[in-house]
């Protein structure tokens, strides 16, 4: 919405980067700071999420690609799984927005946090696209051992973009340091600059 | 002894190759490796969710370990092989860890209970399907073995925090 206001791009960007001191200097993220264990454990119930969110997600889309699970209602699995998947995706969105908090300006101006961003709203949109198309006729191919094309389409898109999410989320470990003040690269940054040098395992 | 083990490791060409490398391929070796754990906990996830009645229920259980099973030991294949690599590339960050020998135990432990319950399931076919399914002992064992690989998760993240273990841990007196 700042970038429509247009006309004072300074003040924006001015805007952003308070927010973003603001959530790194609250009570909460001090705390995680502070703690030796929280970090550590709130990265690793992220990863439980991710792990369970990708784990399901997949079964679902190997079963609109007819590759897996080809004998069983589509409905009846979307049904069964699909409310552990939005679970654990909440899980995952707490954990990873407490870790976003500890060093906001870092993540945000990180490039693969960007690039992870960016690829879960793609999703999404993957996602309204088979609601608008093959998600209108599942009456149709519940039973069959795969979607229609656009739902073929979907699945595939869908598995590509998680894959990437994962690699991106473990790049973003590797470019940005929690505890030490890294100033955030320039806007304009170049994707080779991250892949240079001993990376810092976070 | 296992420090010298792994400071030896790190002296292979094999693991020079990696530290030459590392940039990009310790990160991508990682990633894999968690796409290789989604594909376990979603596996075995979905086998518990059938034990427990919560999913699945149009399916028996051994058209359930049917589905699983073979993506469950594929994943783990996966795991051990980026794992290996990972203890290659990086050996002292790895072995001269308390987590990673805390978790290679409970993989251990895991790995007896998927396979006695893989073995079990094969022999008693009708037993499990129509008794044992249904005993909240067996329910009970469901929950706790997905719990330890939930711990296996964390025990993986927290080799790269091994200093929260304190005194436990051998990488704080190096």
């Amino acid at each position: 919405m700042g970038s429509v206001v247009a006309g004072n791009k300074g003040l924006t960007q001015m805007d952003v980067a308070a927010v973003l001191k603001s959530l790194e200097e609250s009570g909460l993220a001090t705390r995680i700071r502070d703690s030796v264990f929280l970090f550590p454990m709130i990265e690793s119930t992220h990863v439980i999420g991710l792990a369970l969110v990708f784990g399901t997600i997949a079964i679902i889309d190997l079963r609109l690609l007819g590759i897996a699970s080809t004998q069983r209602s589509f409905r009846r699995m979307a049904s069964d799984i699909l409310k552990w998947t939005w679970g654990a995706f909440a899980l995952t969105a707490l954990t990873g927005s407490l870790m976003f908090i500890t060093n906001a300006s870092v993540y945000y101006h990180n490039v693969f946090f960007r690039m992870k961003m960016l690829l879960l709203v793609l999703t999404g949109i993957n996602m309204l696209f088979f609601e608008l198309t093959a998600g209108r006729t599942i009456h149709g191919w519940d039973q069959a051992p795969s979607a229609p094309r656009a739902g073929k389409a979907v699945a595939a898109l869908s598995l590509a973009m998680w894959i990437g999410i994962i690699c991106m989320g473990r790049l973003i470990g590797f470019t940005t340091s929690r505890a030490t003040a890294v100033p955030p690269p320039p806007a304009g940054v170049n994707f080779d600059d991250f892949l240079q040098g001993t990376p810092k395992e976070h | 002894m296992v420090k010298q083990f792994a400071e030896w490791l790190s002296t292979t060409s094999p693991s020079v190759f990696i530290q030459n490398h590392n940039s990009w391929v310790i990160p991508a070796i990682q990633s894999v490796h968690i796409i290789g754990i989604a594909v376990v906990l979603g596996s075995v996830f979905m086998i518990y969710l059938r034990i427990l009645g919560w999913a699945g229920m149009d399916q028996t259980l051994r058209q359930t370990t049917n589905r699983f099973g073979p993506w469950l030991n594929g994943g783990l294949y996966l795991m051990l092989a980026t794992g290996v690599l990972m203890v290659i590339g990086e050996p002292v960050r790895e072995l001269v860890t308390f987590s990673f020998w805390l978790k290679m135990f409970l993989v251990a432990v895991s790995t007896v209970f998927a396979v006695t319950f893989q073995i079990s399931l094969r022999k008693h076919e009708r037993r499990w399907e129509e008794i044992l399914v249904k005993r909240r002992s067996i329910q009970g064992l469901a929950i706790v073995t997905f719990l330890i690989w939930v711990c296996i998760i964390i025990l993986g993240r927290l080799i790269a925090y091994d200093h929260i273990w304190g005194p436990w841990s051998p990488a704080t007196k190096a």
